[in-house]
């Protein structure tokens, strides 16, 4: 079980790795969305704010109304942020679950795969 | 729960799961089944083939409340059995669902050929068919949308359409109902063997279940496919006796692939047709462009699981869609098309689309009973009701249609054979064969590569 603290180092860790992406910040110049985590076991939220494809904020708690909701173990989301985890695996096998467009799930999986390809 | 920003509608819902099924190789499977029984009574078998398929829609709506997830079937057959069954299922599945854009787009073909003289029949079939694959592949490789609101002036314009030119018809022509009903014909038998090739109509129905995702009820995808399914058997019901009776007997001998527009010229004269053409134009690309993006995302989603090959998983720099997995798509319905244009047989992909959906709709079935037995504390925000009734009901029905088509013959209207249906499920065994042969020889390969890989990185995560 990951605590709240290390998944907001994982992101802090997926922010910078996002933003200083020029492939990937190219690819998603367009994308403007706000995203929920949930931790299914801990309970705890997050919220993310992805304008034109800059992480420009993140936090504990869930705020505002999302485009997209992720809900995952709190041992998945932290790996996920670190780029530990494949998250297409996951989500085929049902222990990753989204709420959004197809078109969303996708890019969300881009960020994992443009960053570290070989995950 | 949180809800999103933007959640999908009932109402687009149902258009979603009734606008796939719309397309224009309809018309040939609706004239088809009019043809297998009595024309006058092909209503009977379209409402038997949506009620079977309601019990389908049951089942779906179950296993999407257990996992609603665009991953979809995958998942229902992984957890109700193993993962080589869900990957080799997962890719029959969508390769055979693929093999339908070939007979969609000589359809549509043929209906543009009629419609606009351009080099010459042969060649402007040719050319149609290729551009409408093209056409529908570059709008997924843009990453365009058709959006909700979209689809639901579409679906609900065609539906109200149809449903007014077939009462139009049956007000200015005679419709034979009760000399239909003392042919020798309209048996038992024929009503069920028609009812299999009409399952055909109603092909893409369940393929509104990766929109779970963009809802708030999961039940609410459950009760769209059953308005969708209640929709288009009273659509087709309508459709296909109004066009039956409004074809004459040497049209119906041809053997037209465009009955719809023969059908048109003849009650509407020009405007009709013109009408009809844009008709089928709009089907054609609705259906075939849903079933393209759900196709590469799930070979995109297979390439990223280490099951197809990694460079299917490629997104476009600018777009973010996977290219290369619409780029082998598009090759391969195009090829298919070129296969269909030389042979002309395209009721083949009809019958053979219409089995591979019993099995489909078995395999679902199979997996409702299997999961309520692996897991049936897991909340389900909908549960087929009477027990194991309808479930088993939905595997006797569909199974028994299957063997039921593959058992028949094909014929043309004055009743020459056009194939032996044994011939289907022998193409359909050997994809069969050979998607499993993939599964159990190369799909361990890839998984043992990206362990090895994962084995030589080193993990980014502190403490770990």
């Amino acid at each position: 079980m990951a605590a709240s603290k290390e998944i907001m180092e994982a992101l802090a860790d997926y922010q910078v790795q996002c933003n200083n992406n020029k492939r990937l910040r190219r690819m998603q110049r367009d994308w403007s969305k706000l995203l929920h985590f949930v931790g299914e076991d801990t309970g705890d939220k997050f919220t993310m704010d992805v304008v034109k494809g800059e992480i420009v904020s993140f936090a504990e708690g869930a705020s505002g109304t999302p485009d997209i909701i992720v809900t995952a173990s709190s041992e998945d989301l932290c790996d996920m942020f670190w780029g530990d985890l494949n998250p297409s695996q996951k989500y085929l096998e049902g222990e990753i679950k989204v709420k959004a467009s197809q078109e969303d799930v996708v890019r969300l999986d881009a960020i994992t795969m443009i960053i570290w390809p070989d995950v | 729960m949180t809800t999103l920003k933007k959640v999908l509608k009932l109402r687009t819902v149902v258009s979603t799961s009734a606008g796939m099924a719309l397309a224009t190789s309809c018309y040939l499977a609706g004239l088809q089944v009019a043809t297998m029984l009595v024309g006058e009574l092909a209503w009977i078998s379209i409402l038997v083939a949506g009620l079977f398929c309601m019990l389908s829609a049951m089942c779906f709506s179950e296993l999407t409340s257990l996992y609603p997830t665009a991953a979809g079937i995958k998942l229902f057959i992984q957890n109700a059995y193993n993962e080589k069954a869900a990957i080799s299922i997962g890719m029959f599945y969508v390769i055979l669902g693929i093999s339908m854009v070939g007979a969609e787009s000589y359809l549509l073909s043929s209906v543009l050929t009629e419609s606009f003289n351009l080099f010459g029949p042969q060649a402007d079939r040719l050319f149609w068919m290729v551009i409408f694959i093209l056409f529908v592949g570059y709008i997924n490789y843009r990453g365009i949308f058709i959006t909700g609101l979209f689809q639901d002036i579409l679906t609900y314009t065609m539906i109200s359409f149809l449903i007014i030119v077939s009462i139009y018809t049956f007000t200015i022509l005679d419709v034979q109902l009760v000399e239909a009903v003392t042919r020798p014909d309209f048996t038992v038998s024929n009503v069920l063997t028609a009812a299999g090739v009409g399952v055909f109509l109603y092909v893409g129905f369940e393929w509104v279940t990766p929109l779970a995702e963009e809802t708030t009820d999961y039940r609410m995808i459950g009760r769209g496919m059953m308005i969708a399914i209640g929709l288009l058997s009273i659509t087709y019901s309508l459709f296909v006796v109004a066009m039956w009776t409004g074809l004459t007997e040497a049209q119906l001998k041809a053997g037209s692939p465009i009955p719809h527009i023969l059908f048109a010229g003849n009650v509407f004269g020009p405007v009709g047709v013109g009408v009809f053409v844009l008709m089928s134009v709009l089907a054609s690309v609705t259906s075939f462009n849903a079933g393209l993006l759900n196709t590469s995302r799930f070979a995109y989603a297979m390439a990223r699981d280490n099951v197809l090959p990694r460079v299917f998983s490629k997104l476009h720099p600018d777009h973010a869609t996977p290219w290369v997995a619409i780029l082998g798509l598009v090759v391969f319905a195009i090829a298919l098309s070129l296969l269909i244009f030389f042979t002309g047989q395209y009721l083949f992909i009809i019958v053979m689309a219409a089995a591979l959906e019993c099995i489909i709709y078995v395999v679902m079935a199979l997996c409702v009973l299997r999961l309520r037995k692996r897991q049936p504390e897991k909340e389900r925000a909908y549960r087929v009701p009477f027990g194991k009734v309808i479930p088993v009901i939905t595997i006797i029905v569909f199974g028994g249609l299957c063997l039921g088509l593959y058992a028949d013959v094909s014929c043309d209207y004055a009743g020459n054979v056009l194939f032996h249906n044994y011939w289907v499920a022998l193409v359909m065994a050997a994809f069969g064969g050979l998607t499993l042969l993939y599964t159990l020889m190369v799909v361990p390969v890839f998984k043992r590569k990206a362990a090895e890989r994962a084995s030589q990185r080193k993990r980014r995560r502190p403490g770990r």
